[in-house]
């Protein structure tokens, strides 16, 4: 079993690195051009990923990933279903505040609710934050690449103060409770 | 989001400033100075990711034997609470100890005697007469909505007192109508039956009285007494 391991290797210097895991591989790139050209301060390398586990072949030359994001599409069940086959592949440590879920077309009609509240479901049980991105227009994804990067920094330790496990208890994604749902309908 | 760029452009240029003694060079975007702020921030940098390492080596050491998933859950609930309340003293007092300082500081400004200081104490002296003159308005003004709320009390009582009184002469007016109003009922009806019975009587009679003058064919034109009765003859219908 190949698990991704967090501390396995040492941090660079003013560097932070930080996965995209997407199972339709389209929005990871547009997300990744704009994340490094966001961040001037700080060296970002952006990987790009399908699934989970990564090829054994660069397992030596990769350096060690600060932030998994996992990109799920709603408008596919594929996207969902990838994604919670590829978290097997992850070593526990990530999720104390690595592990981030990404979600596009939250807003979108033809989506049955029933996969967003799945979603929301896995990513309170894992304790991982839960990001709504708009992936159609450029600010939609300067909004999510800002995002992302806030929370690339408290994960790879380049903010003082501040650590992923610490910052994890703020950033948790909650369900809410059915009352609250039926208020809502 | 702009703001908070020139936040943090504001907190880069201050980290600069503060280290002016010791000749930083002005940092540019990518590239990598050896300046002493960078330098710092590196070291603070390393020093996170070493906690963060060192925390992890910390949870791997102290490994329970036995934990179920819901007693994981209910643990956690707990840290997290306990964390939470940490961190909110740990911030009180941060900000605590910032509140001493300031005053510290500003104290010690007020005891010299530059034209700063000088203004500084003018301040504080216009702001201690502001605030006496606050503090007596304020009596003032809690005195008078003590006033106002007392009149409100009597308008209500004087209110309630009036509803009373009117209810009172409601109930005594309908109960006098209801007695009286029996005897009155029947001493009525009983007059009303006896005029029309004499109204009855006297229409009778005048229709007779006006065919036996018509039917005896005297001329009552001429007699003056006839004529008055007849003239005075109403026509009533019956």
């Amino acid at each position: 079993m190949s698990l991704l391991k967090p501390f396995s290797k040492l941090p660079g210097l003013n560097t932070a690195n930080i996965l995209l895991v997407e199972n339709e591989e389209q929005f990871q790139q547009k997300l990744a051009d704009t994340v490094v050209l966001q961040e001037k301060t700080v060296n970002v390398n952006v990987r790009l990923a399908r699934s989970l586990p990564l090829p054994m072949e660069n397992e030596e030359s990769r350096p060690r990933i600060d932030l998994v994001v996992f990109i799920i599409h709603l408008t596919s069940e594929l996207s969902f279903q990838s994604a919670e086959t590829s978290l097997k592949y992850l070593d526990p440590g990530y999720f104390q505040g690595k592990v981030c879920f990404l979600v596009t077309s939250a807003r979108n009609v033809s989506v049955p609710p029933e996969r967003l509240v799945s979603v929301r479901t896995l990513a309170a049980s894992l304790h991982c934050p839960l990001l709504c991105a708009e992936d159609q227009t450029t600010e939609g994804v300067t909004t999510a690449a800002r995002r992302l990067l806030a929370i690339l920094k408290v994960a790879a330790g380049l903010v003082p103060m501040a650590t992923g496990l610490y910052l994890s208890t703020l950033t948790r994604c909650t369900v809410p409770s059915d009352i609250d749902q039926q208020n809502f309908e | 989001m702009e703001s908070l760029d020139i936040l943090e452009n504001l907190a880069s240029n201050l980290e600069t400033m503060a280290l002016n003694g010791f000749q930083a060079t002005t940092v540019d975007n990518g590239q990598k100075d050896s300046s002493p702020a960078e330098m710092l921030r590196m070291k603070e940098q390393m020093s996170n990711q070493c906690f963060e390492m060192a925390v992890k080596l910390q949870a791997g050491k102290s490994k329970r034997s036995s934990c179920s998933a819901s007693d994981a859950e209910k643990d956690l609930l707990d840290y997290a609470n306990t964390l939470e309340e940490a961190k909110i003293i740990h911030f009180n007092k941060t900000l605590a100890l910032h509140r001493m300082q300031v005053w510290h500081a500003i104290s010690e400004k007020l005891k010299r005697s530059d034209p700063e200081a000088v203004a500084m104490r003018g301040l504080t002296s216009c702001s201690l007469d502001l605030c006496s003159k606050i503090k007596t308005l304020q009596q003032e003004s809690c005195e008078l909505q003590n006033q106002i709320t007392d009149v409100k009390k009597q308008r209500l009582d004087l209110k309630r007192l009036t509803h009373e009184k009117m209810k009172e002469m409601d109930e005594l007016k309908r109960k006098r109508e209801h007695p009286e109003a029996e005897k009155y009922r029947n001493v009525l009806q009983k007059g009303q039956s006896h005029l029309e019975k004499y109204q009855k009587m006297a229409t009778i009679t005048q229709n007779v009285l006006r065919g036996i003058i018509i039917a005896s064919q005297v001329n009552w034109r001429d007699d003056p007494k006839l004529r008055d009765i007849s003239m005075t003859l109403e026509d009533i219908p019956i």
